[in-house]
């Protein structure tokens, strides 16, 4: 080390101090008169030289000079190798980074490891009382709430809709550390009526005018000032882009909230949990309803890895990236190969250098880093692309409007991690695509007799490698496509081309816990809607699949014999007698709801499932049970063929409907309506917008055809066929250009030896089939080697695809390995014509 | 008869003895070894040079410019106390070596 400071301190000196030294030595002896016998001055520097220079990093700079004149005077090669490189360097940049964002990316928070999403009871959100309570227990520095799948109606001066809102205490702000960009976050002295908006909200809405902080908006009928303006940057604490409209301070006093609590400095995890189970148990104790909170506490890190860690859904989705970068990983390599074979055709046009330099006594290793820091060249060349056009797509991917019913908004940046990633890309790709090549080069040139085969035999195996990369890569992508398909033609068990459906979030203020004025508005409104020319039926709902869901898990007990069925798992809804009709779920037996089934005995309509799960054999319509403990009998009065609710790959659920007067539930303001049209369902949507907003002026409303508003549920297979449907063909493309590049290599070094045959008096038709027959198998062995290997890493890809559809599945396999096979033809049989065209006489004297 | 060569790594060895004297630029401890050996070992530049540079990288001796007794500028070299540990180890090294071969020519 020392050393090595010495150097870097002196280096520059040295050759002037030791010339001054030998020069005062001279002085002194001739002084002495002492004939001292003067040593070669010029031998002493080269010494002393070797002594002081930092060998490694002088001859890796000269072989960069070199390398890059090299490379100059070959533009065909470099344009080559940084086209090759830069779609497989690039690709690969933009999945990270979009990894990156959805796993890795950190909440805007100060000191986000500090902080903690606690749960009591087993509750996801808890009443203000419970976050009184944790606060004033002292057991943690800060405690905030949010309610952050809230809807807010906007009064914009035109309309109102609703917009998502994120309902947080008033101490979130501060609490939480959370920077805005333009004015300040709510502050706990500030009153009710203040909000903040989200950044994207406000540009949309706003044109960028910094200038409306201070103003006020129309919230619910009221007016809210504008405290501050989220950064660009920002990011929930619900990760995954997650960024609704507005945030503004609970405003009704049963909101629930989601827990988070800032530790107290130096408290782990471990001791968080038993301080949150200590107050919970102290809370039971002071408030003993509505339910205990000793039960279930948990609490749970908020940055997204380890967030992921602990969530089953999350596993999934970092098993997907996971995936996506391995196969990213496989199309660089077949870049690398690309790149490999374009570097081993220029090794064998500089043979003769390369024997020069070793026989003048240059080392093996001194050369095979010369060859390596020209592939290194190449590489960071593509590297540069590369991040260039990872920037472009992920630009690009920002902008794009993902079809979810709530607001994501992704924002990548190129940081030191895509950094470190991208210089490692760059030396991996730098060794797998330069040194077989330089390796082969430089051990060629010793014995070039020997050379010839060796180097014929590892270029091929060049090929069968890239075809083999190529179909793993190919599978995958087809696999994802057919996934797309398959799941867009699985039907969601309802009609959705002649659907409208409309969100309503009635204004809480007036209907909260006024059921039977929701009810009036629900019969008003389903009877208007049907009132429109052209609909054909219309109905009201609580939920409407795949945009919600709501799962009830409890025993059911038959009063007819006394057997209980201690945990059925069905999906819930409440909907008018009009539903089915509107929906297209077809009647299998008994009748629909009546508008008469409100205030008399309670009945169901189940579906299919839950009938043949549940019923234990009995005859369903007329069978009565009794939900949970309670003493209430439901009676079945009609069964429906079932429908999915959450994704398009579920296998079929058990689900049970209830009469939406029968629910009597004042909390609930949002609902949905479904409105089945005989004209096209997308000319009804501004009839129903203008009927609602007769019949409720002061309510939110959202109204889209029933197809855009599932989006939700075709999204994952979506995004997952998109990118691995691109990635496939990028590899294609690379493969096939690689797989053109060394066949007619290969085939032109043999334009000689075609030229004898032809002169023996070989046909055209037996040349062919030979280098055919060749290319051919080059392509089948190649193929057999993928095939293997794609069936077996393509296994666990099994939990994306929907039911039916299997990783091994032969359909895929079969079209791949032809699209190989159509493409070495191709690439083989330009060459081929090209040879067989010249006269035999001129390609004897080819080389 | 000629000088004779220095044995490999004995060069080392003296120059690091000579420089327990004090510190003493290149030509004053080629004249040391000279004068010292009775005028049997003569030191060459082209020896000595590279010699005191790898001593210096090794941190056996450190180097400074300064004025030498004729007002010269001269480069003037000084042992360090690692050359010191160096040079101990090196003296029993020869020690046990010359020993070895004066026992062995004395029989």
């Amino acid at each position: 080390m020392r050393r090595f400071f010495l150097k870097i301190i002196r280096h520059r000196n040295w050759r002037r101090d030791l010339e001054a030294e030998l020069e005062f030595h001279r002085e002194m002896a001739s002084a002495h008169g002492n004939a001292i016998p003067l040593g070669r001055a010029s031998r002493i520097k080269e010494e002393s030289a070797d002594l002081w220079r930092f060998t490694f990093v002088e001859n890796l700079w000269r072989d960069i000079v070199y390398g890059v004149r090299g490379l100059r005077k070959n533009p065909a090669l470099v344009f080559g190798a940084a086209v090759s490189l830069t779609l497989g360097i690039g690709a690969n940049l933009a999945l990270f980074s979009l990894a990156v964002e959805l796993l890795l990316s950190q909440p805007s928070v100060r000191d986000p490891n500090s902080i903690l999403y606690v749960r009591m009871g087993g509750n996801s959100h808890a009443t203000h009382e419970v976050l009184e309570f944790l606060q004033a227990s002292g057991v943690f520095a800060d405690v905030a709430g949010e309610n952050e799948e809230a809807f807010v109606n906007w009064n914009d001066g035109a309309q109102t809709r609703p917009i998502f809102a994120n309902f947080v205490t008033k101490n979130y702000f501060t609490s939480l550390g959370i920077p805005v960009a333009y004015g300040r976050g709510i502050e706990p002295r500030d009153p009710d009526e203040v909000v903040v908006l989200d950044n994207r909200f406000w540009r949309k809405n706003f044109k960028r005018d910094p200038g409306v902080v201070g103003r006020a908006i129309d919230l619910e009928g009221k007016a809210y000032v504008i405290a501050g303006i989220l950064p660009a940057s920002h990011r929930t604490l619900q990760g995954f882009g997650y960024a609704p409209d507005v945030y503004l301070p609970r405003y009704l006093d049963d909101t629930v909230l989601a827990i988070h609590v800032r530790t107290k400095p130096g408290m782990t995890r471990a001791q968080a949990l038993a301080a949150a189970r200590a107050v919970a148990a102290r809370m039971d104790a002071a408030m003993p309803e509505p339910f205990p909170y000793a039960h279930g506490v948990s609490v749970k890190p908020l940055t997204t890895l380890a967030g992921i860690a602990s969530d089953p859904e999350g596993a999934v989705v970092g098993a997907f990236f996971l995936t996506l970068l391995a196969i990213a990983g496989l199309v660089l390599l077949i870049a690398c190969v690309n790149v490999a074979g374009l570097l081993l055709a220029r090794a064998s046009a500089r043979k003769r250098e390369i024997a020069i330099r070793l026989s003048l006594g240059s080392g093996r290793g001194r050369l095979l880093q010369q060859l390596l820091v020209e592939s290194l060249l190449l590489c960071a060349l593509g590297a540069a692309g590369g991040i260039v056009l990872a920037r472009g797509v992920t630009v690009a991917l920002e902008k794009i409007q993902l079809p979810v019913p709530f607001p994501i908004h992704l924002h990548m940046d190129i940081d030191w991690r895509m950094a470190v990633y991208a210089a490692l890309l760059t030396i991996a790709a730098a060794v797998a695509s330069g040194l077989l090549p330089a390796w082969q080069a430089t051990k060629e040139s010793i014995t070039p007799d020997l050379g010839r085969d060796r180097k014929m035999r590892l270029r091929r195996a060049l090929v069968c490698g890239q075809v083999a990369l190529s179909l793993i890569v190919l599978a995958t992508g087809f696999l994802f496509l057919r996934n797309l398909f398959r799941a867009n033609a699985i039907s969601p068990g309802f009609d959705l081309r002649h659907t409208v459906r409309a969100l309503v979030e009635l204004p809480a203020t007036a209907y909260k816990d006024d059921f039977k004025r929701v009810n009036l508005y629900v019969n008003q409104g389903v009877r208007e809607l049907s009132a429109i020319p052209g609909v054909e039926s219309s109905a009201a709902a609580f939920i409407l699949p795949f945009n919600d869901a709501t799962r009830f898990g409890e025993p059911l007990k038959f009063p007819d014999t006394g057997e209980r069925r201690n945990m059925a798992l069905y999906y819930w809804n409440a909907v008018t007698p009009d539903y089915f009709r509107a929906m297209g779920i077809p009647l299998l037996k008994g009748r629909y709801f009546l508008p008469t089934d409100e205030d008399g005995a309670k009945v169901v309509i189940v579906n299919r499932v839950f009938a043949e799960q549940y019923l234990g054999g009995r005859e369903p319509i007329g069978c009565v049970f009794y939900r949970g403990r309670g003493q209430i009998p439901y009676r079945i009065i009609g069964v429906v063929e079932g429908t999915k609710n959450i994704t398009m790959g579920e296998s079929d659920q058990p689900q049970l409907y209830q009469p939406f007067p029968q629910v009597p539930n004042p909390k609930r303001t949002k609902l949905e309506f479904v409105i089945r049209s005989a004209t096209p369902p997308l000319g009804q949507l501004e009839a129903v917008r203008s009927v609602l907003r007769r019949v409720e002026p002061d309510a939110g409303l959202e109204v889209s055809t029933l197809y855009s508003s599932i989006g939700m549920a075709l999204l994952p297979s979506q995004v997952g066929a998109v990118l691995m449907g691109a990635i496939g063909l990028l590899g294609l493309l690379l493969a096939s250009v690689g797989l053109y590049g060394i066949m007619a290599y290969s085939i032109a070094r043999r334009t000689q030896e075609i030229g004898i045959r032809m002169a023996l008096g070989a046909t055209r038709g037996a040349i062919s089939k030979m280098v055919l027959g060749d290319a051919a198998r080059l392509v089948l062995t190649g193929s057999a080697i993928g095939l293997a290997t794609a069936l077996f890493i393509t296994k666990p890809l099994a939990i994306f695809l929907v039911p039916g559809l299997k990783p091994s599945d032969p359909l895929g396999f079969i079209v791949v390995v032809a699209v190989l096979a159509a493409t070495g033809f191709v690439a083989s049989w330009g060459p081929l014509r090209r040879a067989l065209a010249i006269d035999p006489a001129s390609s004897l004297r080819y080389e | 008869m000629g000088t004779p060569n220095l044995l490999q790594g004995t060069l080392d060895l003296l120059i690091l003895h000579g420089l327990q004297r004090g510190p003493m630029h290149g030509y004053a401890i080629a004249q040391t070894i000279h004068l010292l050996s009775d005028e049997v070992l003569t030191v060459e530049e082209g020896s000595l040079y590279p010699a005191l540079h790898r001593l210096e990288l090794d941190g056996a001796i450190r180097a400074k410019w300064g004025q030498s007794e004729n007002n010269r500028k001269a480069k003037y070299y000084e042992i360090t106390p690692k050359g010191r540990k160096a040079l101990a180890a090196q003296e029993q090294t020869w020690a046990r070596l010359s020993g070895a071969v004066q026992r062995v020519l004395a029989r």
